[in-house]
């Protein structure tokens, strides 16, 4: 029995069918990432399990009881929102015992757990500032503190890095999970970065058109994406999406064109002859050369944009077909400017193959 | 098309009640004929002014602008034959897409026809073929983006001006427009230039970057010189994502020999390294205090036995693999590294980890004025 | 003279122009309160005068001096009456309508807008319209010219004002800040307690003021359903329309001392008006 249960959760906003039949199973101590684009729901089904908002059909259940009747004081579930939601005329301390104070616990403790929670985060020489006195790391840090200092059992956690500093996230990126670990939660974060969900979540349940689309662990999703629109969403720049039809040749090999230039598509394709497809190959899996490679497709160097610590070249195919590659940061290749012919050559062992139709994974 | 250069320009914000601001101090640069420069730093560090000043909505309290020989910080901003692409897009609401694009090509009289195929292009270009029979305010920010740089691109001018020009942009465009528009100004050899808070932007269009904090330049180069020259710790700190590792250190002299004693955040030492006892290595007087910097990236995992490498190590405390990178970091004496590494590299927490710093990708600050004293690669000779 | 120069110096002296046209009004009132019957009823009217405080002797102990004896006048019990009228009005309409304006803000409920907007239209409706019927209900009841029962009638006017003030207020507090209270754990009613009647403090201020003012000029109520017992200032000041002529420096000396406790009011509960909200505490 999985510690929390989302069972078949919909709501609707006026005509807006925003969550469709959602339904979702979290281990206790597993962390999982609700991933999808801004507007696809993912704050609206936090919500509903926080018990702020009540869902047109379907339930929430917390180890292993339902929680519909029970009003979110009492659920037991914590959460840090993305515009931190703290208490504008009470100071850091105060926001972060709040939950403490709710259970009137003795003042001892009180001091004792603020004072832990606060240093573990490194806002405890900020204690005594308002709201508006604290950056806007030094909040969210507050925010998180308050959900985590009564020790909850589920802890949800809306974006929290959206609203801080670039340089910032990257530290709060790496230091969450020891922090998720330090107190074994069960944890179920919502991002719309595509770096977040693979670096945090044990598993990732992406969040498309009101329903899970895939929910899986990271290589999972990455490596063997259900379909193409799950493929878009992870990685940057985007994979590669060529549409093609594969035929097969005279010596049965499976071939294809790819930027005007026929492309042995290896044995993966075999099943796919005849077959509108579309070819997915990331960016990293492009490997661009300025020497002729074997199976490579001509193709002239557009533009070089470091990106970074990789570097991105843009491809332009004889047929105007356009190719993103990347590649560890690459300073020679930065410098020069201008178009330049090279040759582009795909790793077919790691591309994917969609329906042309569906857009499913073949 | 022209060279652009600006002289000692300076700004001053006269508002009333309060103190004067000192918006710009002192900005000289030269942007050659094609170029595509980058003006970047935090908000309100100087940027959006100098820019406005180039347009010409904003006067010039001190210093010339000169495009090609001609002195134009005089001139109204019609005169001055800059095309420019406003941050708050302001697009003409009764016009469709077409036609806001089109604008400045049809007041010179350019004909319809030629108009017509420009507008596509530029479209094209910026995949907004879809939009060109819509009305501004039913597109979406993003899409509103990309009229406005359709329609300052398109024109013949002899700088473009381009405001936080993809700031909007949706995430699975990005890199590939930024790409295309890349191509675009290098072909049609359009002298630009470009403000952004986002470095990652500017690393990738620009040709050169000036760097500013608080209205003052910091640096003016390459990515390339930034990344691996950067002439003070700010210029350091702020472009680069991850950021560059910048720890607290001291030299410290044993015998004839000096260490170098790397801190962590409470003062104490975490690891330390012997300085090589080289001409190069001057500067690296004993009792200095500094911060030693290195990138995410340059920091090398189970490093092999030969080479200019310090070795340290650490605990793993964590590790995240994001698809086509991987990130760790690594607890060493207390000091925390954040490393870049390639995609296949996991390792478990709270495990025992061999890192190699080399020599040639470290950078040497000065703890007090934050200025660069060496870097690794003058160690080397290289 | 330049022309930013000039342009002040326009705008100042128009300023002064529509600043003089509004205040002017007031300043006459309170030259006339200083003044006889005789120097106000002079023609042509002149701005000199003898200043006397006698018609603040007048008002205050009780008696007038008129051209055919002295009067009794109950200034004083006016005014307390005034005060005690509005303040319970208005603390009446704060226990009742600030829980209200929180739940109409918070919970969405079947035609709870249509409810709302009931409440609002009472103060469309001009107060003739109850008032005939509602005196005899009165004088069954017993309520007639007692407090209680021009408490309660006030209520038309400073509820529906709380309301709406106080709604708007708590509808521009963050929800989430409230939801995040009540996962900490607390309940409702000390989210509303604790959370949303603090940040919405600058608003009751002012939608308390307000009430009070609406409270204190409400002149029809008190006259229909109310006699010497309970009379504010506003009906007592008929009292002034003596057999013998109207007293108008009395009357301009009692508008001068009616003034002072709302102006009182209004200069303590400023710093509570002044108060930003959120402070800072959301994003944005």
């Amino acid at each position: 029995m999985a510690y929390l249960e989302v069972r078949g959760v919909a709501k609707s906003f006026g005509k807006k069918k925003l969550l469709d039949g959602l339904s979702l199973e979290v281990e206790q101590g597993e962390c999982v990432v609700v991933f999808g684009p801004s507007g696809c729901g993912k704050t609206v089904l936090l919500r509903i399990i926080a018990g702020v908002l009540e869902p047109d059909r379907g339930e929430v259940w917390i180890g292993g009881k339902s929680v519909m009747n029970v009003g979110p004081e009492a659920r037991g579930v914590a959460m840090a929102f993305q515009n931190f939601a703290l208490y504008p005329h009470m100071d850091a301390f105060e926001n972060i015992a709040s939950p403490l104070r709710a259970r009137s616990r003795p003042e001892e403790e009180i001091k004792q757990r603020v004072h832990e929670i606060a240093g573990l985060l490194r806002i405890d020489h900020v204690l005594d500032h308002l709201p508006k006195q604290l950056s806007n790391g030094q909040k969210q840090r507050t925010s998180l503190a308050r959900s985590l200092v009564h020790g909850p059992s589920v802890l949800m956690l809306d974006d929290p890095l959206r609203n801080v500093d670039a340089k910032i996230r990257y530290e709060m990126r790496l230091e969450l999970p020891r922090v998720f670990r330090k107190f074994h939660s069960t944890v179920l974060y919502v991002t719309q970065d595509y770096k977040e969900a693979l670096a945090l979540g044990d598993r990732i349940g992406v969040l498309m058109d009101g329903h899970f689309e895939q929910v899986d662990t990271p290589a999972a999703i990455y490596g063997s994406p259900r379909n193409r629109r799950v493929a878009s969403l992870f990685g940057d720049p985007p994979i590669n999406l060529f549409p093609i039809r594969p035929e097969r040749g005279g010596d049965g090999a499976v071939h294809a064109q790819i930027g005007g230039q026929r492309v042995a598509l290896g044995p993966r394709a075999a099943e796919l002859a005849g077959r509108d497809c579309v070819l997915g190959v990331r960016p990293e899996d492009v490997a661009f050369g300025f020497d002729q490679a074997e199976g490579g497709i001509p193709v002239e160097l557009a533009a070089v944009t470091p990106f970074n610590v990789r570097t991105v070249t843009l491809l332009k195919a004889p047929d105007a077909t356009e190719i993103l590659a990347s590649r560890p940061e690459d300073n020679s290749l930065a410098a020069a400017r201008g178009h330049r012919k090279g040759w582009a050559r795909i790793d077919l062992d790691r591309a994917l193959f969609f329906d042309a139709a569906s857009g499913a994974r073949l | 098309m022209a060279s652009l250069t600006l002289d000692h320009v300076t700004k001053i914000f006269d508002q009333k009640g309060r103190p004067p601001t000192l918006a710009v101090k002192d900005f000289s640069i030269r942007v050659e004929d094609g170029e595509i420069i980058g003006l970047v730093g935090s908000s309100g560090c100087g940027k959006t002014s100098t820019l406005r000043m180039i347009a010409g909505f904003e006067s010039i309290t001190e210093g010339t602008i000169r495009i090609g020989e001609r002195t134009i910080n005089k001139l109204k901003a019609s005169e001055r034959n800059v095309a420019m692409a406003f941050e708050g897009y302001a697009l003409y609401p009764p016009l469709r897409v077409s036609d806001n694009i089109a604008f400045s090509l049809l007041r010179n009289k350019v004909p319809k026809a030629r108009a017509d195929a420009k507008v596509k292009m530029v479209a094209e270009l910026l995949e907004i073929t879809d939009l060109l029979g819509l009305y501004p305010p039913t597109l979406s920010g993003g899409q509103q983006q990309r009229v406005s740089l359709a329609r300052a691109l398109i024109r013949s001018a002899d700088v473009f001006l381009l405001d936080e020009p993809m700031s909007q942009l949706e995430p699975h465009l990005r890199a590939k427009l930024r790409a295309r528009i890349k191509d675009y100004l290098i072909q049609n050899k359009m002298t630009s230039v470009f403000v952004t808070h986002d470095q990652t932007e500017a690393m990738a269009l620009a040709d050169r970057i000036a760097v500013m904090d608080e209205g003052v330049l910091q640096q003016f180069g390459s990515p390339v010189d930034l990344k691996e020259r950067p002439s003070n710790l700010f210029v350091a700190g702020f472009i680069g994502e991850p950021p560059m590792n910048l720890l607290k250190a001291q030299v410290t002299a044993e015998g004839r020999a000096r260490r170098l004693v790397v801190q962590n955040e409470q003062g104490s030492q975490a690891f330390s390294f012997g300085v090589p006892d080289r001409a190069e290595a001057a500067p690296l007087k004993s009792g200095r205090r500094l911060y030693v910097g290195i990138r995410p990236h340059k920091i090398v995992v189970a490093p092999s036995g030969n080479g200019a490498v310090e070795r340290v190590t650490g605990t793993v405390v964590s590790s995240q693999w994001l698809g086509d990178q991987s990130y760790l970091g690594v607890e060493i004496g207390d000091a925390f590294l954040i490393l870049v590494a390639d995609r296949s590299i996991r390792a478990a927490h709270d495990s025992q980890i061999t890192l190699g710093l080399p020599y040639g990708a470290l950078h040497f600050f000065d703890s007090d004025s934050g200025e660069a004293v060496l870097h690794g690669s003058d160690l080397l000779g290289a | 003279m330049s022309k930013g120069l000039l342009r002040r110096v326009i705008r100042g002296g128009l300023l002064l122009v529509v600043v003089l046209f509004f205040l002017f009004p007031m300043f006459w009132v309170l030259l006339m309160s200083f003044q006889t019957n005789q120097d106000i009823l002079r023609t042509p009217p002149s701005l000199t005068f003898t200043p006397t405080i006698s018609n603040y002797v007048a008002l205050i102990s009780g008696e007038i001096q008129t051209s055919v004896g002295t009067l009794p006048v109950y200034y004083m019990k006016n005014l307390w009456n005034s005060a005690f009228l509005s303040a319970c009005a208005v603390a009446m309409s704060l226990v009742l309508g600030v829980p209200a304006a929180y739940a109409f803000a918070r919970f969405k409920f079947r035609l709870g807008e249509d409810i709302a907007f009931t409440l609002l239209s009472f103060r469309f409706a001009p107060p003739i319209l109850v008032l005939l019927p509602l005196q005899l209900y009165f004088q069954d009841i017993g309520l007639y010219d007692t407090y209680l029962g021009l408490v309660w009638v006030y209520q038309l006017i400073t509820l529906p004002l709380i309301l709406w003030i106080v709604r708007g207020y708590f509808e521009d507090i963050s929800p989430d800040i409230e939801h995040a209270y009540r996962l900490d754990g607390h309940s409702w009613f000390r989210s509303m307690w604790k959370i949303a009647i603090p940040l919405a403090r600058p608003g009751i201020a002012a939608a308390g003021l307000l009430a009070f003012i609406f409270a204190w000029n409400s002149f029809i109520f008190a006259l229909v359903l109310g006699s010497s017992d309970v009379q504010p200032v506003t009906v007592g000041s008929l009292a002034f329309m003596t057999a013998s002529g109207i007293q108008y420096g009395t009357i301009a000396a009692s508008l001068v001392l009616s003034v002072i406790p709302t102006l009182v009011l209004a200069l303590y509960t400023q710093r509570y008006l002044v108060e930003g909200l959120s402070l800072g505490a959301v994003k944005g």
